[in-house]
C-alpha cells in the first residue's frame, strides 16, 4: 500500500454471512435451480402491485468457514463495470473475496457456484463516503450517539473503534446496494446532531458485512475529518426564537483565531512528525494526536473538509493549498460558485443530499440539484454521499436525481461508485468491476438510478449477503396480519 | 438649556460652570416659585399652523399654557407682562409629537451573566412584568399596565426629543401578547402628573409568540387573542346584571384581562396592531375587522404594496421611522436578498405611498435612539415622493386625530395646548435648527452647541451635562 495507515483487514478474515436464514438454507444444500423460480415469484409480487421487497434467494451458499476459498460465477447479466463498455450477457467470476474475470466468454469452473442473472444488471457495490453508519441508530436515543467528542482537536479518535455491526441500518443500507461507506465522526448529518470538533477524527471505511467491527472494517483510517470554521456573522438566539446580526469584525477575530489555532496545531504535528523521523523521540512524550497527523501533514491521508459556504470553501482550499493537505471538500452547497478554484486546485467533491434548498433566497431554486452536472462539467469529480445513517439508502436516488438535473447517467454511477474510491485512494480495491479487485457487486433488475429496481443479490468480499433487514421484516409481518 | 433670557448663553458658552450653575438654580427657582412667565407673545413670525393657510408674518400669543391667540402681529392682543420674542426669520409649528417609542420606559434588566440559550430552564430568569401572575393566568397579557404608571421623567431622551422640536410622545410598554396601555404624554419637563396628556391614550397589542411556553406559534396566538375578544364580550354582557343583583347569579370568575378590555372597548381607545409587512398589514385589517376593534396599524412600512387596500378598508398606519437596514458591520460576504434590499429601498416610500391614496397616517421613532436619526429618516420619506406639508401633518394634526387628541393638540389655533415649535427656517430642511419650544406654554430655548446628548457622549460626563438637570433647584 502507497498510503499509510492503511490497515487492511486480511482477506483471509471472510466474513460469515450476518444472518441465519441463509446458513439453514446451506445445510439443505438447496440447488441454485431455485433461484429462478423465485424470481419469478418476485416478479409475481411486483405485478400483482405490492411492495416488491425481495430478499436473496436461498443460493444455500453461505455458510462455509472464512477460511474455505469460494467461488461464485454471476451469469447472463448486462455487466456495467465502469471501466469500460457494458458487457451485454458477460459473466463475473468471483474467487476467494476478489473479481477473478471478467467478460463475455469466461471459463466458469466446475467448483463455481452459479448465479443465473439473466436479464439483470450488475453493477460495482456503492460507495456513500460519509455516513454515521454504525456510530448511531436513533439520534433521539442518547446511548445510541457516538459520533463526535468534545474539543476541537481530536484526530485521535478512530470511527471503527465505535462502529455497532448490529446497527440495524446496516442490513436496510445495503440492500439498496451499498456495499461499503466511509464512517465518519463529527460530521452532522440530517438527523444526527451533536458537536463539530475542527479536527475531528479519523473516517473509517467500512465494508457492510460483517459479525464485528474489526471484519467489516477495510481501512480503519481512510481520511481526517476537518469541519472548517465559519465566519457566523448570523447565529440563532434561543431567547428570542430568531437570528442575531453579530458584528462582522468580532465573528472575523473568532474566525481568524480559530483557524491561527488549525494552522498552529498542524505545525506541532510537523515538528513531531520530524523528531519522529529523527528518531528522537526520547526527546518527546508520545503524543497520539500529534501521531494521528503525521500522514496527514505529510500529505499521504486525505483530509475530509466539511465547508459549505463560497467563502469556507475558498479559505479551506487556500489554507489546504498552503499546508501541503490532500484535501477532498466535504457538502459544498456553494461549490459551484468556486469551481474555477476547485478545478485549478484538483479537488474532489463530496456532496451532500441535492433535495433541498439553496443556501440563499435569490439562487436558482434548482441550484443543489444542477450543482453536480455543473461541476462535472467543469472537471471536478464528484461523489455523492448521504451525510447520514437511515437515509444513506437514497444514495443511488439521489444520484438519479441528478441525472434528471443534467448529470449524465455514467458519471452518475461513477459518482456512487469509483469516484469516492478514487478521492480515498482505494481504487485499487473497490469501484468498478475489473480482475484483482474486491468483489463488491450489487445485481439488479434494472437501472440502479431509477427509485423501483430491485436489487437481486448482492456480493461483500465476494460472499453473497443477505436482503433481509428490519423494513422486510416489517413488511412480512404486517402482511401476515389478518 | 432652558434659559429664562439670552443674556446667561454667553456665559455658558464660555463655561464658566459655577456662574452658570447658580444663574441656573436661580431660574429655576423663580419657576418653582412661581415666577415663571406665563405669557408669551412670538412677533412677526412665519405662522404655519396646519389646520389653515400659512401666515407669512404673523404673531401668537401664549397664555397659562393654551394658545390664546393667532393673526396679524398688528391686531394682536399682547398682554403687558407677556414675554415677547421677536420671531422676524424664524417659523412656528405645531408641536411634534411622536406616535410610539419608549420614552421613559424603563426595562426590566437582565440580570447580569444570566444563561442564554436553549439550556437555560423557564423560571430561572425574574418573571418579567408583562407576563401575568394574577388570578387569570394568562399568557404574556396585562392590558392594565399603563405606561405613565411607571414612566421615568428623569430620562435623559425626553430632553433630547424635545429639544429636536417633539412636545408629545405616545409612550408605550414593552411588547408583548396583550402588552398594555400606551400614555400620551408632553414633553414638559414637569412631574409626570403634569405631563400626562392622556395615559390610557393606545392598547398595544402583539402577535410574537412565546419563546417558551403556550401560544408559541403565530397560529397560537392569534387563537389566544381570539379568545380574549371571546372572554371580554362575555364578560361585558355577564358582568352588570351580576353586580346589579349578585343575589341568585352564579358569580363569574375574576379576570383583569376582560375587565380591562371591556373598557378599552367602550371607550373606542386605538388598539396598535402590528402591522409592519405584506404579510401583516392585511392580517391586521382582517383580524380587527373579525373582532371589531378601533385598530390603527402600528408599523406601516411595507404599506408601498398595500396603500390601496389599506385605503379602501379605511384604516389609519402609524408609520414605524426606523426604516429596515443591514447591520451596522456587515459581513461582507453576506449579501442580503433581492427581498430585503427592495424591503429597504422601497421602505421610506411608503408614507408617500399612504398620502397618495388619503390613507391618515401619523410617525413613530420606536427602535430609533436619537432624534437626529427620526430627521434623517424623515428627510428619506420626503426624498421618497413625502412632501414636506405631508410629513408635518403626519406629526402634527393627523396624529393628534389618530390619538383622538386633535381637539387639544397637533395645530395652532386658539384654546389649544401652547405646544409649539419654532425653527430657522423649513423645519425638516437638513441646515435648519430648532431655536425654542413651548410646551403646556412652557418655554425651552434651544442652544444647539448644548444639546446635551452628542453622539457617542454618555450621560454625566460633561459638567453642563449635570448642570443641566431639571431636577436641580426644584
Amino acid at each position: 500500500m502507497k498510503r499509510a495507515n492503511w490497515t487492511l483487514v486480511g482477506a483471509g478474515l471472510q466474513p460469515r454471512p450476518p444472518f441465519g436464514p441463509i446458513r439453514a438454507a446451506n445445510r439443505s444444500a438447496a440447488p441454485l435451480a431455485r433461484a429462478p423460480r423465485l424470481t419469478a415469484l418476485i416478479l409475481l409480487l411486483m405485478l400483482s402491485s405490492t411492495p416488491a421487497i425481495t430478499m436473496l434467494p436461498n443460493l444455500g451458499l453461505s455458510a462455509r468457514a472464512d477460511s474455505e476459498p469460494s467461488v461464485y460465477a454471476i451469469q447472463g447479466a448486462k455487466i456495467f463495470t465502469l471501466a469500460g463498455a457494458p458487457i451485454e450477457n458477460g459473466t463475473v467470476l468471483i474467487r476467494d473475496g476478489k473479481i477473478a474475470a471478467t467478460g463475455s466468454n469466461i471459463n466458469v469452473p466446475a467448483e463455481a457456484k452459479v448465479v443465473d442473472a439473466k436479464g439483470l444488471e450488475v453493477y460495482p457495490g456503492f460507495f456513500d463516503p460519509i455516513t454515521q453508519t454504525g456510530l448511531t441508530e436513533i439520534s433521539a436515543v442518547r446511548a445510541t450517539n457516538d459520533i463526535s467528542e468534545l474539543g476541537d482537536f481530536n484526530p485521535d479518535i478512530v470511527a471503527m473503534t465505535a462502529v455497532n455491526p448490529e446497527s440495524a441500518h446496516i442490513a436496510v443500507t445495503r440492500s439498496s446496494g451499498i456495499t461499503e461507506v466511509l464512517a465518519t465522526p463529527g460530521v452532522r448529518g440530517f438527523d444526527t446532531g451533536g458537536s463539530a470538533p475542527t479536527i475531528a477524527g479519523q473516517a473509517s471505511l467500512l465494508n457492510l458485512a460483517g459479525w464485528t467491527n474489526e471484519q467489516m472494517t477495510l481501512g480503519s483510517s481512510a481520511a481526517m475529518v476537518v469541519n472548517w470554521p465559519s465566519i457566523e456573522s448570523r447565529n440563532f438566539d434561543y431567547e428570542t426564537g430568531s437570528f442575531n446580526e453579530r458584528p462582522y469584525s468580532e465573528v472575523k477575530a473568532e474566525y481568524d483565531k480559530k483557524v491561527y489555532a488549525l494552522g498552529d496545531y498542524l505545525e506541532r504535528a510537523r515538528h513531531y512528525a520530524q523528531a519522529v523521523e529523527k528518531g528522537s523521540t526520547q526527546n518527546f512524550e508520545r503524543d497520539l494526536k500529534l501521531e494521528a497527523l503525521i500522514p496527514v501533514v505529510e500529505g499521504k491521508l486525505p483530509v475530509l473538509v466539511v465547508a459549505q459556504t463560497a467563502r469556507d470553501i475558498r479559505n479551506s482550499v487556500e489554507f489546504c493549498s498552503k499546508q501541503n493537505l490532500k484535501m477532498i471538500l466535504a457538502g459544498g452547497t456553494e461549490a459551484w460558485r468556486v469551481k474555477d478554484l476547485l478545478k485549478q486546485k484538483n479537488i474532489p467533491v463530496i456532496l451532500g443530499p441535492i433535495m433541498s434548498e439553496p443556501n440563499e433566497e435569490d439562487y436558482p431554486y434548482d441550484k443543489p440539484m444542477t450543482q453536480p452536472s455543473e461541476l462535472a462539467a467543469a472537471g471536478i469529480p464528484i461523489a455523492f454521499a448521504s451525510f447520514d445513517t437511515s437515509f444513506s439508502r437514497r444514495l443511488s436516488q439521489q444520484a438519479g436525481n441528478a441525472v434528471a438535473y443534467g448529470l449524465s447517467h455514467d458519471e452518475a454511477l461513477r459518482a456512487i461508485t469509483v469516484n469516492a474510491a478514487k478521492m480515498l485512494g482505494v481504487d485499487d480495491q473497490l469501484g468498478t468491476i475489473e480482475t484483482g479487485k474486491l468483489a463488491n457487486i450489487v445485481v439488479t433488475d434494472g437501472d440502479p438510478l431509477e427509485i423501483r429496481t430491485q436489487v437481486r443479490y448482492l456480493f461483500i468480499k465476494g460472499q453473497p449477503v443477505s436482503l433481509e433487514n428490519r423494513h422486510t421484516e416489517l413488511y412480512e409481518k404486517y402482511r401476515k396480519r389478518p | 438649556m432652558k434659559l429664562k433670557s439670552a443674556g446667561n448663553a454667553p456665559w455658558i458658552f464660555a463655561a464658566i460652570i459655577l456662574i452658570a450653575a447658580s444663574l441656573l438654580s436661580q431660574a429655576s427657582r423663580l419657576r418653582a416659585e412661581g415666577g415663571e412667565p406665563r405669557y408669551f407673545a412670538i412677533t412677526n413670525a412665519r405662522i404655519v399652523p396646519v389646520s389653515g393657510p400659512v401666515l407669512e408674518s404673523g404673531t401668537v400669543v401664549i397664555a397659562n399654557g393654551l394658545i390664546q391667540s393667532v393673526g396679524a402681529t398688528a391686531s394682536a392682543k399682547i398682554p403687558a407682562e407677556a414675554w415677547v420674542i421677536d420671531g422676524k426669520g424664524l417659523t412656528v409649528y405645531p408641536g411634534l409629537i411622536d406616535a410610539g417609542n419608549d420614552l421613559g420606559i424603563t426595562k426590566p434588566e437582565a440580570p447580569a451573566g444570566e444563561a442564554r440559550g436553549r439550556g437555560r430552564r423557564r423560571g430561572a430568569a425574574p418573571i418579567p412584568e408583562h407576563i401575568s401572575t394574577g388570578p387569570e393566568d394568562r399568557p404574556s397579557t396585562s392590558p392594565w399596565i399603563v405606561a405613565s404608571d411607571d414612566l421615568n421623567a428623569a430620562d435623559k431622551r425626553i430632553e433630547s426629543w424635545r429639544d429636536a422640536g417633539f412636545t408629545t410622545a405616545l409612550v408605550l410598554p414593552e411588547e408583548a401578547i396583550i402588552a398594555g396601555q400606551g400614555s400620551l404624554i408632553d414633553l414638559n419637563d414637569e412631574r409626570v402628573s403634569q405631563m400626562i396628556v392622556r395615559s390610557h391614550a393606545a392598547l398595544r397589542i402583539g402577535l410574537r409568540p412565546e419563546t417558551f411556553g403556550f401560544p408559541d406559534s403565530l397560529m397560537g396566538v392569534i387563537s389566544y387573542l381570539r379568545q380574549v375578544n371571546d372572554d371580554t364580550a362575555w364578560y361585558d354582557e355577564a358582568a352588570p346584571p351580576y353586580a346589579a343583583h349578585p343575589n341568585g347569579i352564579e358569580r363569574p370568575n375574576v379576570d383583569r384581562t376582560e375587565e380591562i378590555m371591556t373598557l378599552i372597548l367602550h371607550r373606542k381607545e386605538p388598539v396598535l396592531f402590528p402591522a409592519n409587512t405584506l404579510v401583516e398589514i392585511p392580517r391586521a385589517m382582517r383580524l380587527a375587522q373579525e373582532w371589531n376593534l378601533h385598530a390603527v396599524l402600528y408599523g406601516g412600512q411595507q404599506s408601498y404594496e398595500v396603500a390601496d387596500l389599506i385605503a379602501a378598508k379605511k384604516y389609519q398606519v402609524i408609520v414605524n421611522l426606523k426604516w429596515p437596514e443591514g447591520p451596522k458591520d456587515p459581513d461582507p460576504e453576506d449579501i442580503p436578498s433581492l427581498r430585503e434590499l427592495r424591503f429597504r429601498d422601497r421602505a421610506p416610500g411608503s408614507p408617500a405611498a399612504l398620502a397618495k391614496v388619503g390613507v391618515k397616517f401619523a410617525f413613530s421613532s420606536g427602535g430609533l435612539a436619537d432624534p437626529k436619526e427620526i430627521q434623517k429618516n424623515v428627510r428619506r420619506a420626503t426624498t421618497a415622493g413625502l412632501s414636506s406639508d405631508a410629513a408635518l401633518r403626519a406629526f402634527t394634526l393627523d396624529a393628534a386625530e389618530i390619538l383622538g387628541v386633535s381637539d387639544r393638540l397637533g395645530s395652532i389655533e386658539p384654546g389649544k395646548i401652547a405646544n409649539l415649535v419654532i425653527a430657522d427656517g423649513d423645519l425638516f430642511a437638513e441646515k435648519t435648527k430648532v431655536k425654542h419650544v413651548f410646551v403646556d406654554g412652557r418655554h425651552f430655548e434651544i442652544h444647539e452647541v448644548e444639546m446635551p446628548h452628542k453622539p457617542g457622549e454618555k450621560p454625566g460626563e460633561s459638567p453642563q451635562e449635570s448642570n443641566d438637570d431639571p431636577e436641580v433647584g426644584r
